[in-house]
């Protein structure tokens, strides 16, 4: 057995058929300096990581696909910029775009700290500042990327009031180049998105941390883990003959109050509480009697469905016409966050009895609550007063009504023209006006819930509500189950698959997250789920994607999370949190450079980059990626050397970050062990593309595990799920597998000769048949000790 | 005026013009090199894989995006068919330098064929503002209006699909090799 020294770097391709085991890396109880050298960049400021941005963005160079070709953000505008002209102020569309794009990285960035310290304070004043950040016996680095970003090692709830101080002067400084005559280079707007996406990162940790440590969410102490239990996901789950409150959005404290009143009060039961969106996922991990009753794209629907006595708004992806919506079904609406108060008057600290009055009676339409432990009472007493008064109230037409809209249709295509999936609606009302509802139905799951269509129908059809008829039946039936957030990976988890991450025969980390704009419905969150949990992978969802991917079941009628486990190990499918909670697939990532390498995290944070763009085979998937907060996740991701797919509709954030493996000199690479430079294979060819549709996303994904680490065994496996998936869902070999074969022993032994034949024929390769082994052809020869990096100071030997 | 297939899709001050089929195809005849890039949304009809295939047989070379390469391979008209991803090929095609599907150059002309709407028009949005010098020109035969190609076809609904069949009929009739 080998022991890894503490701090120092473990050559992993050294260890052969050996136990890895780690004892502490940090020594506890001692001064704030004792627990890790410092490292070299704490609290990195815009320029400090600018060299690892521009190696990033020089190999994979800032790709654009303008909206607009306009701009109009001062009066000298509009200017037209197509065609790379300048403006009146002389930036050009390349940097324009560059420009938008660290925009949406300062909105999503803002919303995730605006969130986070928000959240502090509401936790600081109910708890006080000592909360302990203790997630039980298998977490000892409890916050890696607050390490990693900061070189703090957060004790309580407390400290984070300095991270987020960090956090808040960055974005300050990063909003600053966005103005007119500021920053004129696109690759230093990247550079600053980059930076935005990493703050983005930690401000995650940080909301997640401290919702886990104040509410006791699930963590390494009995029953968390893989053993968190399953909630009911789905319309179909909500017993409607109760009282019914419907909380949306991300900050959970104000749901988590409506569950303590109900659990004080004996109301469990009786009344049910269900959520839209992450502030539901973040309800069930404090409150297991909760339902999670859509994510995103279905807002629209549930709210105009009218199941909803009460509805509870907190922050993000909240639809800005929720009030409306509200009203035309008689739900009174509670806004609990400063930042979505709708026209509503303020009513915190007032007394609960008037305030229940003035919603029950229809008074008021809504209220705003600041103060999340006030909003408990008022909703529940609302909602046990409403359900009485709309008991007989039904939002779902009528068979006449139905009848009478799909044959009012003039199949004009107004509807069509405004959709953003482009959806044949008035065909599917002519079918269905002939007495086939089915391509009526089937639209459902396909429309992402915007309403557009409505808006332009000139014979002025409730287009929502009549897909929502033809679809009632699926919908009374659709009842998933899912698994509660967990929230951190445990280090002994990093432990046991450090390894086989590494070495690439566990053959990756695919992490789903984020929104629901998808091309063509849910079913394809499950569908990429269920590819690579069976192929062994493992898979970490977040948001609006592990939501969706439950409502759809395999053949023995299990969905995804009944049919697998839930471990950080091969095969696993782990519901990780809300999208606050994705910052925890970065823990991951950054533990195993830790843990398993045995690489320092304190203020450290471009090595550990560099250390995962080369070794860890993780890819993260947003297939329906919508927000400005996805657009700052995916950054994030980036920044620390994961790569992301996006779906169709992800082409719209404007800016891709594409390779070219065609181009050698954007491939050499450095062994640390003798600073020799080495042409490596595209290994991940690209950190930010969209793919067309999941058929071609799923062997792209396994395309974005390969990693110039992966020893000739774990390459093969993830050579084996390429060209599988390829001739899956393309039928044909991918063109490109040969860039990945070092050696015969890359190949699958199973289908080894048939590839040597394939490469001699079609690539010209040589290959010498008797020791079955290639002479000539690969980008470089396989070699175990190969030690890959970017960064020159890294080496430990020259040649 | 037309309005784009996704209303609010209005770019700027460069818009496409629409044309009819013969228009289109004099337009791609002029090419020197020009490629055909077809997405997923070629296979929901066989008609429309026969429709690529007889432009292919004209000898112009098909970049497959999406998932559609499963179409040639069904019909078994791989000759000249390259898997691509969309975004990965446009990458290349705003580079001048780009050695092309044959290794022998970039294209100076782009016809694309059967993607989805919104993800073809950021596509045809990047060319039209970066793939300028030389330029490389672009064309759209869906059944949308593509404000972002230089030319395309109105917008068909569905209940006009026996016409832009017919349209893309004498699309590939026009176009002259
Ligand atoms: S910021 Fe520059 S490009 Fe934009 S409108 Fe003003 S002058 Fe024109
Ligand atoms: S509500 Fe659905 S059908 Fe209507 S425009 Fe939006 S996505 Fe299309
Ligand atoms: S806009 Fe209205 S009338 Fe026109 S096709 Fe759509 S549903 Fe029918």
């Amino acid at each position: 057995m080998e022991e890894i020294k503490k701090g120092g770097l473990v050559d992993v391709f050294d260890l052969k058929n050996v136990d890895v085991h780690i004892g502490e890396i940090v020594d506890e109880g001692e001064g704030e300096e004792e627990w890790e050298p410092m490292g070299p960049h704490p609290m990195p400021r815009i320029a400090t990581l600018r060299d690892w941005d521009f190696k990033l963005l020089n190999r994979y160079k800032p790709f654009y696909a303008p909206i607009c070709d306009m701009c109009c953000l001062c009066t000298y505008g509009k200017c037209d910029l197509t065609g790379n002209k300048k403006g009146a102020c002389g930036i050009r569309m390349d940097a324009q775009q560059g420009r938008i794009v660290l925009l949406a990285c300062l909105v999503g960035c803002s919303a995730h700290c605006g969130h986070g310290r928000h959240l502090l304070h509401d936790m600081i004043k109910k708890f006080g500042p000592d909360v302990p950040i203790d997630f039980g016996p298998e977490v000892d680095i409890e916050a890696p990327l607050t390490r990693l970003v900061c070189g703090i090692k957060p004790k309580t709830i407390g400290d984070y009031d300095e991270v987020f101080s960090y956090v808040e002067e960055q974005i300050v400084q990063l909003a600053d180049a966005l103005h007119t005559g500021q920053e004129g280079s696109y690759m230093d707007f990247e550079s600053k998105a980059l930076h935005m996406g990493m703050l983005d990162s930690l401000n995650k940790e940080a909301a997640d941390i401290i919702q886990i440590a104040c509410y006791g969410m699930p963590t390494s102490l009995p029953g968390g883990g893989p053993d968190v239990p399953l909630v009911d996901v789905g319309i179909g789950t909500i017993d409607t003959n109760k009282p019914v409150i419907i909380v949306i959005g991300h900050n959970v404290p104000p749901a988590a109050d409506i569950g303590v009143y109900l659990t004080e009060n004996d109301l469990e039961d009786k009344v049910e509480l269900g959520g839209i969106c992450c502030t539901s996922i973040d309800t069930t991990r404090v409150y297991t009697k909760a339902k999670i009753v859509s994510a995103l794209g279905r807002q629209l629907r549930v709210l105009r469905a009218g199941i909803a006595d009460v509805v509870v708004t907190d922050e993000q992806c909240i639809r800005a016409d929720v009030l409306e919506l509200c009203q035309r079904v008689q739900s009174p609406m509670i806004a609990t966050n400063d930042k979505a108060m709708h026209g509503l008057v303020d009513r915190t600290d007032d007394d609960p009895n008037k305030i229940v009055e003035d919603l029950v009676s229809g008074r008021v339409p809504g209220v705003i609550i600041l103060e999340p432990d006030q909003v408990g009472e008022v909703a529940v007493r609302t909602a046990l007063q409403m359900d009485k008064k709309r008991r007989s109230l039904n939002f779902i037409l009528s068979d006449d009504e139905f009848k009478y809209y799909v044959n009012d249709c003039i199949l004009c295509g107004g509807c069509t023209l405004a959709c953003p999936n482009g959806l044949h609606i008035g065909e599917a009302n002519k079918s269905a006006a002939t007495g086939n509802i089915k391509p009526l139905a089937d639209l459902f799951d396909l429309c992402v819930g915007c309403g557009r269509c409505e808006q332009v129908c000139k014979k002025h059809i409730p287009i929502v509500d009549v897909m929502t008829k033809a679809a009632y039946p699926q919908l009374k039936a659709e009842k998933g189950r899912m698994r509660i957030g967990r929230g951190p990976i445990w280090d002994s988890e990093i432990r046991e698959v450090g390894a086989p991450l590494v070495l690439g025969t566990i053959p990756g980390i695919i992490a789903p997250i984020g929104c629901g704009n998808y091309p063509n419905g849910t079913k394809d969150a499950w569908l990429i789920v269920k590819e690579f949990a069976e192929r062994n992978y493992i898979v970490t969802l977040t948001g609006c994607m592990a939501i969706d991917c439950a409502l759809w079941k395999d053949e023995e009628g299990k969905t995804i999370y009944e049919a697998h486990h839930g471990r950080f190990d091969a095969g696993g499918v782990l519901n990780i949190g809300s999208c606050v909670s994705n910052a925890h697939i970065h823990g991951a990532a950054i533990k195993v450079a830790s843990i398993f390498a045995g690489r320092p995290l304190r203020g450290n944070y471009e090595e550990i980059a560099d250390y995962i763009l080369s070794r860890v085979g993780a890819c993260g998937v947003a297939w329906g990626a919508m927000s400005q907060k996805a657009a700052s996740i995916a950054t994030g991701f980036n920044r620390l050397g994961v790569p992301a797919v996006v779906g169709p509709h992800g082409a719209k954030y404007r800016r891709a970050f594409m390779s070219r493996p065609d181009i050698k000199e954007d491939w050499k690479l450095i062994d640390a062990t003798d600073g020799s430079e080495v042409y490596v294979e595209p290994g991940p060819q690209d950190l930010l593309v969209a793919c067309e549709t999941v058929e071609e996303a799923l062997p792209m994904m396994a395309k974005l595990c390969f990693r110039p680490s992966d020893t000739d065994r774990g390459r093969s496996i993830k050579l084996t799920h390429y060209i599988d998936l390829n001739q899956k869902y393309l039928s044909t070999y991918p063109p490109d597998w040969h860039l990945f074969v070092r050696a015969a022993s890359d190949l699958p032994i199973a289908t080894r000769n048939e590839l040597l034949k394939k490469l001699e024929d079609e690539q010209e390769w040589k290959i010498d048949w008797k020791k079955k082994k290639i002479v000539e052809g690969p980008i470089r020869g396989y070699n175990p000790s190969f030690n890959p990096t970017n960064l020159e100071r890294l080496i430990r030997g020259k040649k | 005026m037309e309005v784009a297939f996704d209303v609010a899709n209005v770019s700027g001050p460069e818009m496409g013009g629409i044309a009819p089929p013969e228009v289109i195809g004099s337009y791609i005849s002029s090419a020197r090199k020009p490629l055909l890039v077809v997405g997923s949304e070629m296979l929901r009809d066989d008609f429309f894989v026969e429709i690529a295939i007889e432009i292919g047989k004209k000898g112009i070379p098909i970049a497959a995006t999406g998932h559609s390469i499963r179409g040639f391979v069904e019909k078994e008209y791989t000759e000249n068919v390259h898997y691509y991803n969309l975004h990965e090929l446009t990458n290349y095609l705003r580079d001048p330098n780009w050695k092309g599907l044959d290794g022998e150059g970039n294209y100076d002309f782009v016809i694309f064929y059967g993607i989805i709407y919104y993800y073809a028009s950021q596509m045809l949005s990047c060319l039209k503002n970066f793939a300028t010098e030389p330029l490389v020109r672009t064309v759209s035969i869906d059944r949308y209006y593509h404000p972002n190609a230089r030319m395309s076809f109105t917008n068909i609904m569905p209940r006009m699909e026996e016409e832009y069949k017919d349209m893309l009929d004498k699309l590939v009739e026009s176009i002259k090799r």
